[in-house]
């Protein structure tokens, strides 16, 4: 009866996807609620789960939760948009004009390199505490990153398309905005999609180091009186926010790109 | 008679590797030219010079007395993939032909568009996607809109080199109509003898690279401008055919 949900690569009805997925986290929720309970583990390494859910709803009502999550969105959003701001146009040019890239590439390539964490005291002797080096980092552990990857996808625009364009009379912006741009939008998205998972990362960060707000702060200040309870709270909410935006990130690049 | 397509000292280079050697040659308008040579021989770099996608090393290619220096509408390139856009339909593939045109109106463009629609059998497929169509009615599409283009030149290369054999036939059947109806000049490049024979007014034999000049043999002389299937049966064709393959097995096997 099973038999045909397990075909090399078959195809598996999306109910059927939906469900197992669902039942599959809720087992693991379930193990981990029985091993709370039996009391193997102290409760101060691993609370319960509905010990957790309490706590949330505690950090929710009474602690301001919704707020530190806002200032943490918003910190991530301001970083990555702006990464892609300047990333997209840049990695364009560099593919674009070999000259452009022969400057930047060398560079670029060494910075990606360093870890941001490497470069968290430096940020706050810059731009000390505040707002600012925590967009600085979050841009910084994005930003060098998308511009590569932008880079590459320009690069492999099918030289053929490009030439069908110019035969048709296209000028040089025209196979720009209407080839080039065209054929790497699905792949954009999904480097898009991919690099703000890495803002939250970079957030948590920048957050626990140098932060009196935000949700990595909530965690960092939840662990310093051992509330285990709220340190899990807190991570739970990132991988909530985490998936929900990656599911409208999908969504988006679906109903962009119905033609794949 | 003058041509309407001359490679004038036409050479060309890659750094130190000479692909094609300095060929004059001249094509009449309103015919079917195919470039017949072994793989590697520099077909496809004649053909994008003829586009203006490459540039000769030395000499030059005319195109009605005017040296080509650019690609532009007057030429349109059907590529063996990738020759329509993924992101279009079958019907905005057709128009993006047109896109860049200034000198006929939206409602003309639309009604070009439909035309051809109709012409090669793709009406049923105007709003479909590139990917939910056969092999064979993508490269009707990439030649719609190549002749939708306003291309009076076309520039083939290896075309229907990825279709099945019936696909092929139909295709080249079609071809050869829109041809001879629409007076387009095309060049044609493929490995196939027989799709040589069957289409081509006059087949151009290259050596190996670099490629030169080593046959030109006027097939409409012996079979005429009018190309139905049939024709494939007939005596002639067969020693068209055996001549042509006698040729490149000596071209192929001397020069070595
Ligand atoms: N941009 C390029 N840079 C360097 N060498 C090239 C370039 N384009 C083509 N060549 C070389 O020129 C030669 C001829 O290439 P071309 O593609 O014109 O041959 P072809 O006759 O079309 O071959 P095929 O029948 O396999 O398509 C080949 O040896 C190829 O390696
Ligand atoms: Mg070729």
């Amino acid at each position: 009866m099973f038999s045909n949900l397990f075909v090399f690569r078959g195809r598996v009805a999306p109910m059927v996807e939906l469900s197992v997925g669902i039942a599959a986290a809720f087992l693991v929720v379930a193990a981990w609620e029985a091993a709370a309970r039996s009391g193997i583990i102290a409760p101060q390494f691993l609370p319960s789960p509905t010990r957790v859910v309490a706590a949330l709803w505690t950090m929710l009502t009474e602690q301001n939760l919704v707020w530190h999550v806002a200032v943490s969105t918003a910190r991530v959003w301001i970083a990555f948009l702006l990464a892609a701001a300047m990333a997209i146009p840049i990695g364009i040019m560099m593919s674009s004009y070999r000259i452009i890239g022969a400057a930047l590439e060398p560079m670029i390539d060494f910075i990606r390199y360093l870890p941001v964490p490497a470069l968290v005291p430096l940020s706050i002797i810059w731009f000390g505490v505040g707002e600012e080096t925590k967009v600085f980092l979050l841009w910084l552990g994005t930003f060098f990153q998308l511009v590569l990857l932008v880079a590459d996808d320009m690069r492999r625009v099918p030289q053929e398309f490009v030439e069908v364009a110019r035969t048709v009379g296209a000028n040089s912006r025209q196979v720009m905005t209407d080839v080039a741009l065209r054929w790497m939008g699905p792949t954009l998205i999904d480097n898009l999609r991919i690099t703000l998972g890495w803002c939250w990362t970079y957030l948590i960060i920048a957050e626990i180091v140098a932060a009196d707000s935000g949700i990595g702060y909530v965690i960092w200040t939840a662990r310093r009186f051992v509330k285990t309870p709220e340190v899990m709270a807190g991570v739970v909410v990132i991988g909530l926010i985490g998936l929900v935006t990656d599911q409208l990130l999908r969504l988006l690049h679906r109903r962009l790109f119905r033609y794949l | 008679m003058s041509a309407y397509v001359q490679f004038a000292d036409t050479a060309k280079s890659f750094g130190p590797v000479e692909v094609v050697r300095k060929t004059n040659l001249g094509l009449e308008r309103n015919s079917l030219v195919v470039f017949l040579g072994p793989s590697g021989c520099g077909k496809t770099t004649l053909m994008r010079m003829v586009g203006g996608l490459d540039e000769p090393t030395s000499g030059s290619i005319l195109l009605g007395g005017e040296k080509v220096v650019r690609p532009d509408r007057r030429r349109g390139m059907v590529f063996q993939s990738y020759s329509s856009f993924p992101w279009l339909t079958v019907e905005r593939n057709i128009a993006f032909g047109m896109r860049y045109r200034n000198d006929i109106t939206s409602a003309q463009k639309s009604e070009r568009t439909r035309h051809y629609l109709d012409l090669f059998g793709l009406a049923d497929f105007a709003a479909s996607y590139p990917n939910r169509i056969s092999g064979g009615m993508r490269q009707r599409v990439a030649i719609a809109r190549t002749l939708a283009a306003g291309s009076d030149v076309l520039l083939m290369d290896e075309p229907f080199g990825a279709l099945d054999a019936l696909t092929r036939e139909r295709l080249q059947v079609e071809l050869r109509l829109i041809q001879i109806r629409e007076e387009k000049t095309v060049i044609f490049v493929t490995h196939d003898v027989e799709e040589a024979v069957f289409l081509a007014d006059r087949i151009i034999l290259f050596s190996r690279r670099p490629a030169s000049v080593v046959a030109d043999i006027d097939v409409a002389a012996e079979l005429g401008p009018q190309r139905p299937l049939e024709i494939r049966e007939t005596q002639k064709f067969f020693e068209l055919r055996n001549k042509v393959l006698h040729l490149i097995r000596n071209e192929t096997g001397t020069a070595v």
